[in-house]
């Protein structure tokens, strides 16, 4: 199991930078984990994906109707950006 | 008066009356936190000035004898991941240290609507994952039975805020027992609804087909209080259900079954003992109780490590340092996104990040997230198959009284263990409470949980009432019942 985990590319998948030392550290925790759920490797399923509801209860998600309603307004959706101007939201560019 | 040991229904009571002000409660509620601080850090803000106006609006209606409710000037705590508008909601997290919100969480307009009153936000394990609050950037809290142990997790804050009489009551919320095993390690009622009865509207999200809102409190008329005023369908909320609660019988007609794999090894003698304790009185009453099997609980923890960490990493993709929260600038966008990230998260949230996208990753969706799904909806199927024989499933709630600060946090295999007992209920959406039984040799509390099948949280809460009675715990941690 630990031998598939390529720990430099999940932590690019989930964009985190890691330390060598991070690396090394969550490498050999992911790796006792990854052995524990192994368990589930032998039990025998007949359910098909597709039968599985993400509800526990089995319900469908129900969306809400795509009406407007009060909303934040743009200041109060701005008010905890890290950088913002001119009511948009700043970021460094996305290519160098 | 001491007014801080008493239920929501005798503060009412007194109110009412006119024997006492609201605005007193929350002097001396607000005293308590305050001075608990520095002993057990329960709190990560305390809303002095703003509340104390509401609690003098709550003695002006009490004093016209206006027609309120019963939780009109009651002060409750409030976990930091519940959104309060224009507050701070950390989560713990560096990522969020200076996050206002902009909205009410629904769970806090219904309480708004009820006129209850905050006293601050109580500490928790980072964005809930943990189950010691020790995974705090802000610090760890402490156990007020013995300020060495943990008050377990993730919703500890609450616990010890209640416990040391720092609050009422509070909201705590529950992805694998963050309400139910801080309750029993400080010797409270914790309470998880059936999954959907409650809005999560406001609530951060971590694992979203298992996170439950519900009250820690000191007794168990206290969280039906609360449970009945957050309850209730919410559009906002595409899981939120609503359907009409199922009538059981909570008298001797009931059949109770427990849980031999929760009775098993990896459960302390003393935790199975208190289950013997509540069978005894149960049998004494002429409950018609049996053993039940259920195989699949012994791989919960299984099941819930790859489906929790694998909702936890969708979720915490919001935290990009765009729109909100912590930026650590890099040159491109997404050096800015690994950096803010790297910087923002704490170890175990990085840990179960990291699980949960591997989990979901081109190639191993099938072999991790497909089969624990899976594995998850044959454990449905197996409490389906139970709830026809029985109508209440007891176990303990922990397999163990609380455990030391720094005990297990080099070890995140046993830390997760510590949940074995209340993962069961978060994956097939069941109502599950703890309440507290008695002390162990340390002088540390312990509890009982108890299952039932879905929409019969009203009769689970009545089925409680009944053996806290005969239980008759009521005990406050030394140093803090006065």
């Amino acid at each position: 199991m630990s031998e598939k985990f390529d720990i430099t590319n999940i932590a690019k998948l989930a964009s985190i930078s890691l330390s060598d030392d991070e690396k090394q550290k969550l490498s050999s925790d992911l790796s006792v984990i990854l052995d524990h759920v192994q368990a589930l490797s032998n039990l025998e399923l007949d359910t098909n994906i597709e039968d599985v509801y993400i509800h526990p209860l089995e319900k469908e998600l129900v969306l809400d109707q795509d009406v407007e309603k009060p909303s934040l307004t743009h200041d109060e959706a701005l008010s905890n950006a890290p950088k913002a101007s001119d009511g948009k939201f700043i970021v460094p560019p996305s290519l160098e | 008066m001491d007014l801080l040991n008493l239920s929501i229904r005798e503060l009412n009571n007194l109110f009412v009356n006119k024997k006492a002000k609201p605005s007193e409660l929350y002097s001396e509620v607000f005293d308590r936190s305050a001075s608990s601080e520095a002993a057990l850090h329960a709190h990560l803000s305390l809303f002095e000035e703003t509340n104390l106006k509401k609690a003098k609006n709550s003695d002006q209606r009490f004093s016209n004898s206006e027609n309120v409710g019963l939780l009109d000037g009651i002060p409750l705590a409030i976990k930091d991941n519940i959104n309060i508008k224009n507050e701070k909601t950390t989560c713990s997290s560096k990522m969020l240290s200076n996050f206002i919100s902009p909205y009410n969480a629904t769970v806090i307009s219904k309480l708004d609507t009820e006129q209850a009153i905050y006293t601050g936000k109580t500490n928790l394990d980072e964005f809930a994952m943990g189950s010691s609050t020790e995974n705090s950037a802000f610090g760890l809290t402490r156990n007020p039975w013995n300020t060495d142990y943990v008050p377990g997790g993730s919703s500890g804050g609450s616990a010890a805020s209640v416990a040391s009489r720092s609050s009422i009551a509070a909201l705590g919320s529950d992805t694998g027992g963050s309400i139910r095993q801080p309750a029993s390690f400080c010797g409270l009622v914790g309470f998880k609804p059936t999954y959907g009865t409650v809005s999560r509207y406001g609530l951060i999200a971590f694992a979203s087909s298992l996170d439950q809102i519900g009250p820690i409190s000191k007794s168990v008329d206290d969280a039906r209080i609360i449970y009945s005023a957050i309850s209730g369908h919410d559009s906002l909320d595409s899981t939120s259900i609503n359907d009409e609660q199922i009538d059981m019988p909570f008298d001797k007609n009931a059949t109770i079954g427990i849980v031999k794999e929760l009775m098993e090894d990896g459960i302390s003698e003393e935790s199975k003992k208190e289950v013997d304790k509540v069978i005894n009185i149960l049998k004494q009453k002429g409950f018609n109780i049996k053993e039940v099997s259920l195989p699949l609980i012994k791989l919960s923890i299984s099941i819930y490590y790859l489906i929790a960490p694998a909702e936890c990493s969708a979720n915490l993709a919001r935290f990009d340092g765009v729109r909100y929260g912590l930026r650590v600038d890099g040159k491109t966008s997404y050096e800015m996104m690994e950096n803010t990230r790297a910087e923002g998260f704490g170890d175990e949230v990085k840990r179960r990040i990291l699980l949960g996208t591997y989990a979901l990753s081109a190639g191993y969706y099938d072999e991790y997230y497909g089969k624990a799904l899976r594995a998850r909806k044959k454990m449905v199927d197996e409490f389906s198959s139970i709830f026809k024989e029985c109508d209440y499933l007891i176990s303990p709630t922990t397999p163990t009284e609380a455990f030391k600060a720094g005990e297990k946090t080099s070890n995140p295999l046993e830390m997760y263990m510590s949940d074995l007992c209340t993962i069961p209920a978060n994956l097939a959406g069941l109502p599950a409470i703890s309440i507290p039984t008695g002390l162990s040799s340390s002088n540390l509390p312990l509890g009982v949980q108890i299952m039932s099948k879905p929409l019969t949280d009203n009769s689970l809460l009545n089925f409680s009432e009944m053996l806290e009675k005969e239980l008759d715990f009521n005990r406050t941690p030394e140093g803090w019942s006065k």
